[in-house]
């Protein structure tokens, strides 16, 4: 009887050291979440409502809520041709500046990836314009571009506008962007080629298999994390991309970069138009989450983990 | 281990942090509470937007005024340039965490008033009886409104012509005798147009950015109004003339002629890319501020000669002088009376006649004080840099009258502008649509800002 | 004989094309050592004709440029070690557990990607003024703690590594912390690099919101410093360039010492051992 009733107690023990451990368990990721979501709570969501609240009403000139007007401001800016102008030219810069930037991202750490000595030099090159804030990034580009005193038509014998010329505008901003971008691209796809094991790459060659199957059917795949991670900063970057655009063009010629973040910095910090300013930003936000809901439905197919 | 180690940097940086942390709230606490003088000097906070050599001069004058008494501190503080030091503003003023003195610019001035949280300077003048008589009219002019001096002007401009001298001996062209009018510079371009043997022009006769500024400036010369109610002055403005009245289009028709001729230039709408094109040759003649002289004289370095003249007239009719441009600086109402008699006390300082002459020597701003063209620095600046006299005498040419217009929405209303001049020059819209599709953003922009600032 | 060949090719194009990549910044070099009439001339020069130090002296003369590299390093350094830190520990959740709500909290946590800085800047720099942090490093530190980017990627990387690890680490009795700091993040060491190098760069070039917070100028960061070598009225590029390498130095030197960690954390242990 005594034993039967040690084992119960033991048995007893051991239950609710598993459910203590259990719960603790259970707790676990809820506690190493809390740092995170206290700081969102505070310094995103919070300021997120307040400018959702601010879209909906009519703000003086020092930004203070008026009074309550309901969806106006957005009718406002949805029929007014310079938000359309807006959207398309975001969306131009988004295509423009995505692709190449993961492309050449790819291309030079596939370049990197490589064996011979000496060649940690060329990897700190590449890499440099993550080094570069779009501010002086810009003042240096822009130095390049100017239609008198500029670098790149000396070299390439042209006479192009490319800061003033509406047709070139919003490519050389893009082309900036784009430098920008390198190093960032270039570090984290380098680093996810690092992750592949050696022997898969070893073996695969031994197969016989060419560089653009490995690059194909193995490499890619692989990495195919780490891209996708890229490919979503890089568009919600593009989304967000406003130093250039400030110090460049400032939204012109002729409103041809004038990419939303831009309008919606004018329209606050410029115009002085919080209420619009705040309904814009909403705008930005709904279109970004609906890109973002579309990558993430490609990921379960196109992504590859472990 | 490394758990640990990033544990100590992190403690180590809060608490460091922290510390600093709490040692400038409690001068924030101390500065905000001093209304007792107790011995102790008054510390009054100074924003401003002066990046460059500007600065460094802005930063001479306040230590000049600390070194000069006992009784008050002043700590000047960059805010970044106009635009964003106004916004700093703006936002400070919820948290009661403003300046005692602000600098803002011109076109901030509806904006100022509006706001309510400045004590005007005419208070301090008429409490102590001030004699301003020694101070520029015109300036004064401009920062008041009913009667009333808002602020003290302290950076102002106006707009000039620069040319290159020796191009016009090059050219044929008589160097001591620079374009009156449009008509004239149109001329003057045609002989100074050069062409390379491609055919790529090097050097263009002419060019003015596509700066709202020089569009203001020209409706004054022509005599025409911005907006209605006396420019916004006798009443609120509550629309813009500049499409109605002629001034506007008269303007962008001889704009249009003269980009369209083929020898004048268009470097777009920052005065610093056409300002550059004229240091390097690439035009024989700009427009710019009278406060941009010394960084070209620099720039230029003896390359060629640079001449000055006033602005052109539109038609050679017209009889309107200039206008301003720059800032002024203004008292915020902090409900602290010692603060703002300390602050009356800075700005008597800065617009004092020896301060405002090695303000003009060191930036290119004319002095806002007759008496210092008295003083031997300016002289001998004048001397020097005989380029300098043009602003002045084309100030003292002007009338009270040819003051700007005052508009709450002022840098929205200039980037309308902007935006649809550009699209005239690129062949996009007629000089009259230009106006009306820039005005029909102004005035849907004044309306608002009569409706939410009553 | 093969090798030598594809070698010699690999070096030589790596090297142009990283040539290619930094050529602006070596021309924005070159600019600062040539003077107004010589940067304002048509056709631009190439090479300056001397060492003019002149640029550089200027920037010192305006701006307290090494006080603001200071500022800039301590706040960099506490936003990436606390970046680091929360970032992991969220990815970890995320990653190794399942629990009610997993996918509503990272959906939320990355919808914080898309809400635009701008219109949030204001608030921050309100809730900052009224927790008395203004002209504080904490204040310019607190709202960055924490980032969607640092989450969703060290979220990416860990889901690369085996579960078999993780129960492997149960049977030997690790607790879920320990496995995150003993096993996990030392293979982690690439990742931890590259995000770390990321986030002390995007803060080294933070403009607006430092700007906000601080007043004093023994506050500021260096980015602000460069703006305040503009002035209003002209555009000194010879200065301006100058700031801006001044400002670049120290970026790439900690990138060059970053870029050592991420070598030896990748040749030292990972996932295949």
């Amino acid at each position: 009887m005594d034993e039967i009733i040690l084992a119960k107690q033991k048995i007893t023990k051991l239950q609710l050291k598993k459910s203590k451990t259990n719960l603790k368990t259970k707790l676990e990721p809820y506690i190493f979440l809390f740092p995170s979501l206290l700081l969102f709570s505070l310094f995103v969501y919070y300021p997120f409502f307040k400018t959702l609240y601010m879209s909906l009403g009519l703000t003086n000139a020092h930004g203070n809520f008026q009074e309550f007007i309901g969806l106006q401001n957005y009718v406002e800016i949805l029929t007014s041709p310079d938000f359309i102008n807006s959207l398309i030219v975001t969306m131009k810069f988004v295509v423009f500046t995505t692709i190449p930037s993961i492309v050449i991202g790819l291309l030079l750490a596939l370049l990197a990836n490589n064996k011979v000595k000496g060649l940690s030099i060329s990897k700190v090159m590449f890499a440099v314009p993550i080094a570069v804030s779009s501010a002086s990034a810009s003042i240096i580009w822009g130095m390049i571009f100017h239609p008198s005193i500029g670098m790149l038509n000396t070299i390439l014998k042209t006479n192009i506008g490319w800061l003033l010329d509406p047709q070139w505008a919003l490519l050389s901003v893009s082309f900036v962007t784009i430098w920008m971008n390198l190093g960032v691209n270039f570090i984290f796809i380098f680093a996810g080629l690092k992750n592949i094991p050696e022997e898969i790459l070893e073996s695969s060659s031994i197969d016989g298999a060419s560089y653009f199957k490995k690059l194909f059917s193995i490499i890619i795949p692989m990495i195919s994390p780490t891209l996708f991670f890229m490919v979503f900063m890089d568009i919600m970057n593009a989304f967000q991309s406003f130093g250039q655009v400030n110090i460049l063009t400032n939204g012109g010629p002729g409103n041809s970069t004038n990419v939303l973040v831009f309008s919606i910095y004018r329209e606050a910090f410029f115009n002085g138009r919080f209420d619009t300013a705040s309904a814009q930003s909403i705008i930005l936000f709904i279109v970004m989450f609906i890109m973002a809901m579309f990558q993430f439905r490609y990921e379960k197919k196109g992504v590859h983990y472990s | 281990m490394k758990k640990r180690l990033i544990s100590k940097i992190l403690a180590v940086v809060v608490t460091v942090s922290m510390l600093s942390g709490c040692g400038s709230a409690t001068k924030q606490g101390d500065a905000n509470k001093a209304t007792k003088v107790d011995g102790k000097p008054v510390t009054i906070t100074f924003w401003h937007g002066m990046g460059g050599n500007l600065g460094v001069a802005l930063n001479k004058l306040v230590k000049d005024f600390n070194a000069s008494q006992k009784d008050i501190i002043v700590t000047a503080q960059f805010q970044g340039d106009y635009d964003a030091a106004l916004n700093k503003l703006k936002s400070s003023q919820v948290s009661n965490s403003g300046p005692d003195v602000m600098q803002c610019y011109d076109i901030g001035t509806k904006f100022m008033i509006d706001s309510k949280a400045v004590v005007p300077v005419q208070n301090f003048i008429d409490n102590e009886k001030y004699d301003i008589s020694s101070l520029e009219p015109n300036l004064l002019a401009y920062y008041t409104v009913d009667k009333k001096l808002n602020s003290m002007p302290f950076n102002s401009s106006t707009p000039i012509l620069y040319y290159n001298k020796t191009a016009f001996k090059q050219a044929g062209l008589d160097p001591s005798t620079p374009p009156k009018s449009l008509t004239e510079v149109e001329s003057m371009s045609k002989k100074l147009l050069k062409k390379d043997a491609s055919g790529k022009v090097t050097q263009y006769g002419y060019s003015m950015p596509i700066y709202a500024w020089l569009f203001e400036q020209f409706m004054i010369k022509q005599g025409q109004s911005y907006a209605n109610n006396g420019n916004g002055r006798t009443g609120d403005a509550t629309t813009v003339e500049y499409n109605k009245n002629g001034g506007g289009l008269t303007l962008l028709n001889e704009w249009k002629k003269l980009v369209d001729s083929g020898s004048v230039g268009n470097f777009g709408r920052k005065t610093a890319d056409t300002q550059n094109a004229f240091m390097a040759g690439n035009t024989a003649m700009y427009l710019d501020s009278t406060a941009s002289l010394s960084a070209v004289l620099a720039g230029v370095n003896g390359k060629f000669e640079v001449g000055t003249g006033f602005l052109p007239k539109v038609s050679d009719s017209d009889k309107g002088g200039v206008s301003i441009g720059g800032a002024s600086l203004w008292i915020m109402d902090n409900k602290d009376t010692i603060k703002q008699q300390a602050a009356w006390k800075f700005l008597k300082f800065m617009v004092s006649p020896e301060e405002q002459a090695y303000w003009n020597a060191n930036t290119g701003y004319f002095p806002v004080n007759k008496k210092a063209y008295e003083l031997k620095a300016v002289k001998d600046n004048l001397a020097k840099y005989p380029q300098f006299q043009t602003a002045i005498d084309q100030l003292h040419a002007s009338t009270p009258d040819s003051r700007g217009a005052l508009l709450g929405v002022f840098p929205e209303s200039r980037a309308a502008v902007e935006t649809n001049i550009e699209a005239m020059l690129g062949g996009q819209q007629s000089p009259q649509q230009a106006l009306d599709k820039a005005a029909k953003i102004s005035n849907s922009a004044i309306d608002k800002y009569n409706r939410t600032n009553k | 004989m093969e090798n030598k060949k594809s070698n010699l090719i690999l070096l030589i194009s790596n090297l142009v094309v990283g040539i290619l990549i930094i050529s602006p910044i070596l021309y924005a070099l070159s600019v600062t050592f040539m003077t107004s009439d010589q940067i304002f001339t048509m056709p631009p020069k190439l090479l300056p004709k001397s060492f003019y130090f002149g640029n550089y002296k200027a920037v010192i003369d305006t701006v307290p440029i090494f006080r603001f590299i200071f500022n800039s390093l301590v706040v960099s350094i506490a936003v990436t070690v606390g970046q680091i830190f929360t970032s992991s520990l969220s990815a970890y959740a995320f990653s190794f557990y399942e629990f009610k709500g997993k996918k509503f909290l990272f959906m939320v946590i990355i919808a914080t990607i898309m809400i635009p800085g701008e219109a949030i800047i204001i608030s921050n720099y309100l809730t900052i003024g009224s927790l008395n942090l203004l002209d504080t490093y904490t204040g310019l530190v607190l709202p960055y703690l924490t980032s969607a980017m640092g989450i969703f990627m060290m979220r990416q990387f860990f889901l690369t590594v085996p579960k078999e690890l993780r129960e492997a680490s149960i049977i030997d009795g690790c607790t879920g912390f320990q496995f995150l700091t003993r096993i996990l993040m030392p293979i982690s060491r690439p990742i931890i690099g590259s995000l770390g190098i990321y986030m002390f760069l995007t803060t080294w070039n933070q403009y607006m919101w430092p700007l906000l917070i601080t007043s004093k100028p023994e506050m500021r960061t260096v980015q602000i410093g460069m703006s305040m070598l503009q002035s209003a009225e002209t555009q000194s590029f010879g200065m301006m360039l100058a700031g801006i390498i001044i400002i670049i130095i120290p970026s790439i030197f900690i990138f060059i010492m970053g870029q050592k960690q991420l070598i030896d954390g990748m040749t030292s242990g990972s996932v295949k051992g």
